[in-house]
């Protein structure tokens, strides 16, 4: 169990609702072109993986990435810069928001749905070539889910017994197509029988329900038994990416979730409630989250784009394409 | 423009008027089906499909599961069954996942039975560079073309998209039909040629290339997006005394060397515009295929012009060195008309 608190997992969500806000604004202000997809109302699901994993540890992303990179302990600054397209970014600015890569903290994105899991299952794979006892999470949606790499990997994973950790955060929509429209089974936890595989269906606006959660499967999977699908629940607050026009879902429904089912102030409400924090001290480290946000965010702005005239390198280590 | 013209021109965007395609050839024939992710209920991520389910219901407009390949077969085995089915590959990117089922299934099966078995299967997908990065912002035409068995039609202006919609729904025949993400939204007003979009249902040829602007002194085939792009560019250059016939290319497979080798017989300058990777793929095959029909001493210059073979990188700055757009196609056509 990790020894992180109520409280700490909270400041970190606090910290990635600000995280996804600022590339809002960047999104407003036309620095982020493309279609960005934002994490905003699943935040519990990600600060419930903290504690957990270490750099030997890889996390596999899809389009929907920010808060795990964060949960993955990816610096925001480098990581913003990327989404910002700048040369100070992970890359370069040459992947971009559905392109997050940063090496040293095993931490990867993919944009083709689906395709996160194979991934995954590489890591785990090198986990026992190596002989290392990490794990390797692969995270989908529950849309992605439904796409074949899921089946495939998690039955290999389930025949080596590789240490996969499959998390699939279920926020009922994939884009305009709702879950049970979907789905043949009410859960998706329940495919992991399938898999030989531990299986578990949460509560993802609840984090340490999550994090109690994620801490089982992640032991699951190092102790050697096999893969573990963790299924967490939440609703996608936002549309499919900034720019959707969102007219698939009941507005009602959705500004009613997001009105009284919103997962920041649900866990705010438990510290402060529960926790018996401080009001006072907690809106400090609130604000001082927000100015540490901020400060990225304005320091990011500064930074160049790439150099035009290095569009053609790396496409080969050495060497030009053409 | 005359004032009858303009009256035609309706207040319609692309996407519409895709919708418009294949909401006609729905209702004619009964055996045309749909399947893929967010045409219904939302009507396409670019509106391409707006209203479909709603006039022909669930079961003829399917939202599939993110199952590429599951629902990609689906339209062959349904294909044998006697419907013809479109299927919605949201990006050309997503090909990768169910290229299977398009290549080797779809494309082949009606060679492979010695012509028994039909395949009239539309695969509908948009590519185009918009600024979503290398696995988002890819055409690949070039990629389909080289596998055997498909008819690949890329178009350009409203009219064509409307017209070889409902061609390619008719067709007998395995057709890939590319939209560019950066035309979809583009109201029909805005555009330089094909403006006039009749309501009522037509079919526009799968397989001829258009001359869409007459000139001199060096033919500029392309298609797609960057035919809009030339026909710009080839506006500011007539003023530089340049005369640029302009070919918008249409169909990729089969190409239609007639057009392309009357104008180069012509010019005999020739360049190819491709918002594709360059390499190993349609600008080559263009260049090859005109030389070898009008011979190398009609041909005395030729220029290609496409993505370097390189992804398309996140950042604009990157993406601006890398995509053809008219102010590098201009450089590209002073180059090659400098040539003697
Ligand atoms: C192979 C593939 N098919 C389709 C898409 C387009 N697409 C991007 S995200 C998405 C929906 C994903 O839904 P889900 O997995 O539930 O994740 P969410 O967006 O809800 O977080 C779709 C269809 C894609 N990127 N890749």
């Amino acid at each position: 169990m990790s020894t992180l608190t109520l409280r700490d997992r909270y400041l970190a969500m606090v910290r990635m609702r600000r995280f996804e806000e600022a590339c809002l604004a960047g999104v407003a202000d036309r620095e982020i072109h493309g279609e960005v997809h934002l994490g905003i109302g699943q935040e519990a699901i990600a600060a419930g993986l903290l504690g957990y994993l270490t750099d030997e540890d890889a996390l596999v992303s899809t389009h929907r990435n920010h808060l795990h990179a964060l949960a993955k302990g990816v610096p925001m600054y480098p990581l913003m810069a990327e989404i910002f397209e700048k040369r100070t970014g992970l890359c370069g600015g040459f992947g971009g928001h559905m392109h997050i890569f940063d090496l040293p903290r095993r931490f990867s994105t993919t944009g083709i749905v689906g395709s996160t899991l194979p991934v995954a299952l590489g890591h785990a794979y090198a986990a026992r070539l190596s002989g290392r006892a990490s794990v390797a999470v692969g995270v989908t949606g529950d849309g992605g889910a439904n796409a074949g790499g899921f089946h495939e990997s998690l039955n290999i994973a389930g025949s080596l017994r590789l240490p996969l950790v499959v998390l699939i955060e279920n926020n009922e929509w994939a884009i305009s197509v709702p879950f049970e429209e979907s789905t043949a089974t009410a859960t998706l936890a329940e495919r992991a029988v399938s898999y030989r595989a531990w299986g578990k269906r949460v509560d993802g606006l609840d984090v340490l329900a999550v994090a109690s959660a994620f801490g089982e499967a992640v032991d699951y999977a190092r102790s050697g038994l096999g893969p573990a699908v963790l299924e967490a629940t939440c609703y996608r607050f936002r549309g499919h990416y900034e720019g959707d026009p969102d007219m698939y879902r009941p507005a009602g429904d959705r500004d009613a979730r997001r009105r009284d089912r919103d997962p920041l102030l649900i866990t705010r409400e438990s510290v402060v409630v529960e926790g018996g924090a401080d009001p006072v001290s907690l809106a400090q480290e609130e604000q001082a989250i927000a100015d540490e946000v901020d400060t990225v965010l304005a320091a990011v702005r500064r930074d160049l784009m790439p150099d035009g005239m290095q569009a053609r390198d790396h496409v080969f280590t050495r060497g030009t394409a053409r | 423009m005359s004032i009858a013209s303009e009256a035609a021109v309706r207040n319609v965007n692309v996407s519409q008027c895709v919708a418009e395609a294949i909401n006609l050839e729905m209702d004619r024939d009964a055996s045309v089906v749909m399947l893929g992710e967010d045409i219904g209920r939302s009507g396409g991520v670019f509106g391409t499909t707006r209203g479909l389910q709603r006039q022909f219901g669930p079961d003829r407009v399917r939202d599939t599961p993110i199952s590429e390949m599951a629902f990609t077969g689906m339209a062959v085995g349904l294909a044998m069954e006697g419907y013809r089915p479109i299927v919605e590959i949201m990006f050309v990117d997503f090909i990768g996942v169910c290229l299977e089922q398009v290549y080797n299934a779809a494309a082949k099966i009606p060679y492979m039975t010695g012509g028994a078995v039909k395949m009239p299967i539309v695969f509908k997908t948009a590519g185009g560079c918009i600024g979503s990065a290398a696995q988002h912002s890819q055409c690949l035409w070039g990629l389909f073309a080289h596998l055997p068995g498909m008819r690949i039609v890329v178009p350009s202006s409203p009219y064509d998209y409307k017209g070889m919609m409902a061609a390619a729904i008719d067709s007998d025949d395995p057709v890939v039909f590319i939209e560019h993400k950066g035309l979809l939204l583009r109201k029909a007003g805005s555009f330089a040629h094909g403006r006039e979009v009749p309501r009522e249902r037509y079919l526009a040829a799968l397989d001829r290339a258009a001359v869409l602007r007459p000139g001199s002194d060096v033919t500029l085939v392309t298609l797609s997006l960057t035919v809009g792009e030339s026909l710009a560019a080839a506006a500011v250059l007539a003023d530089e005394g340049i005369s640029v016939e302009v070919i918008d290319l249409r169909s990729v497979v089969p190409l239609d060397f007639d057009t392309i080798c009357a104008s180069v017989a012509k010019t005999g300058r020739l360049l190819v515009v491709d918002e594709d990777y360059l390499g190993f793929g349609l600008s080559g095959e263009i260049v090859t295929g005109a030389v070898e029909r009008v011979g190398t001493s009609a041909v005395r210059h030729v220029l290609r012009h496409g993505v370097p073979d390189v992804p398309v990188p996140a950042a604009l700055s990157l993406e601006q060195q890398i995509v053809p757009r008219q102010a590098s196609i201009e450089r590209a056509v002073r180059k090659l008309a400098s040539r003697s």
